[in-house]
């Protein structure tokens, strides 16, 4: 058999073991352990390369552009979420564990079912709403205006944020870190004017206000996003909107059905 | 050939599987030091509206190794609890000055010569009690 360029059978190895899934015949997920060659520079997505090609083709995960940039390849590696292809085993000389990202249903093997972040993200509206679109003039914002939002634009939608947060995967129900870090990113942008349809669900029990700031969704982000500051400083934009409605006449009047038992 | 997706649960005891859970528990158990020092402040007020013996009534009772221990214990809980939430803060409401965002770590400084200033002031106010007795 032919080994991959990447990676000479003379090189060290250890041990990495896999979750299996493998809904044919698996009622729940099981450990299976390889023995992978490794050098400096062998990701985890290789080394599943490695197992697929040498050891067991039958094993399932996902991967595309293996440079951090289309996130499909993220896994739970040691219990913390991560991107396949951006973590290295260099890093885990004592071996790895490498598991399907948390909080997902289970697929295959190391496929997870993402619907559930995807639907969370469309509800959002993360595109530009009411923007004239004029085909003589381009649409003008300064490097200032740019700069407001575009650390929030960097979302991969990897999912790993929602591996990592506990709020997440006690209720799924939860928009989550990057649906909501993305409907900030669009609420910031000069040149978007749908703050008004994305702030209900928003502002819901569902939204901003399920965060208790664990934090670790910014600390897995491997785009430096930071899910958690996007929906905190969502929790502020919540309250001036609470405020704003509050003492709006406008308000009162179009919301009649207050109940008031 | 038909799905059949592997539904995961939290374990009740999820928050003990990895070191940030175990911090972020750390930072919300701060709270339970904190009630004990309130409720002894409040039994304070209490004892203080009940005449002289009930107050120093309290005073001794303050004096206690344990309650002591347990005051001791408050103060650093909110001394760590300010340190995480000093660290959080530039996330939550980050200042621009000039279409720039200030640097975190100087609003972490910021905050805690805050502290500093606080305490001085106290320092000096209880200083000034002591020494006019
Ligand atoms: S916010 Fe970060 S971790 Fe979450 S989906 Fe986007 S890139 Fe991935
Ligand atoms: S393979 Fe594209 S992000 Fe890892």
């Amino acid at each position: 058999m032919k080994q991959p360029d990447s990676i000479p059978s003379d090189k060290q190895h250890l041990s990495m073991t896999v979750q299996r899934y493998r809904p044919e015949q698996d009622d729940a997920p099981v450990w299976q352990s390889y023995q992978v060659p490794y050098d400096d520079s062998t990701s985890v997505l290789d080394a599943l390369h490695w197992i697929k090609e040498q050891q067991d083709s039958s094993l399932a995960y996902r991967w595309s552009c293996r440079m951090a940039i289309c996130g499909s390849c993220g896994v739970m590696v040691d219990g913390t979420p991560k991107l396949g292809c951006k973590t290295f085993l260099r890093d885990y000389p004592k071996g790895l564990k490498v598991a399907a990202l948390a909080n997902f249903p289970i697929e295959k093997d190391l496929i997870v079912d993402m619907n559930q972040f995807l639907h969370h993200l469309t509800a959002l509206k993360p595109y530009l709403i009411g923007q004239p679109s004029s085909a003589s003039e381009p649409n003008r914002q300064s490097p200032e205006q740019v700069k407001r939002y575009q650390q929030f634009a960097n979302c991969i939608n990897c999912g790993l944020c929602y591996s990592a947060c506990p709020q997440f995967g006690l209720n799924p129900e939860f928009l989550g870190p990057a649906a909501i870090a993305l409907a900030h990113r669009y609420n910031l942008d000069s040149r978007d004017q749908g703050k008004a349809e994305r702030q209900p669900a928003l502002n819901s029990k569902n939204g901003v206000w399920s965060c208790t700031f664990v934090g670790f969704c910014s600390t897995v982000c491997p785009k430096g996003v930071d899910p958690a500051a996007a929906i905190n400083q969502g929790k502020i934009v919540s309250t001036m909107d609470g405020v704003i409605q509050w003492f709006s006449p406008k308000q009162l009047d179009t919301t009649p059905q207050e109940p008031t038992s | 050939m038909s799905r059949k997706p592997y539904q995961p649960s939290m374990p009740a005891n999820w928050w003990l599987k990895h070191p940030a859970y175990r911090f972020y528990m750390l930072r919300e158990a701060t709270v339970l030091p904190l009630l004990f020092f309130i409720g002894s402040l409040l039994y304070g007020l209490y004892c203080l509206s009940q005449g002289e013996a009930s107050w120093l009534g309290w005073l001794n009772w303050m004096q206690q190794p344990w309650v002591m221990a347990l005051n001791a214990l408050a103060l650093l809980a909110s001394l760590f609890h300010a340190f995480t939430f000093f660290r959080l803060f530039p996330q939550v409401m980050p200042l621009r000055l000039g279409g720039r965002t200030l640097p975190a770590s100087w609003m972490v400084a910021g905050q805690w010569l805050g502290v500093l200033l606080v305490f001085l002031a106290l320092w000096w106010l209880l200083g000034g009690y002591h020494g006019s007795n």
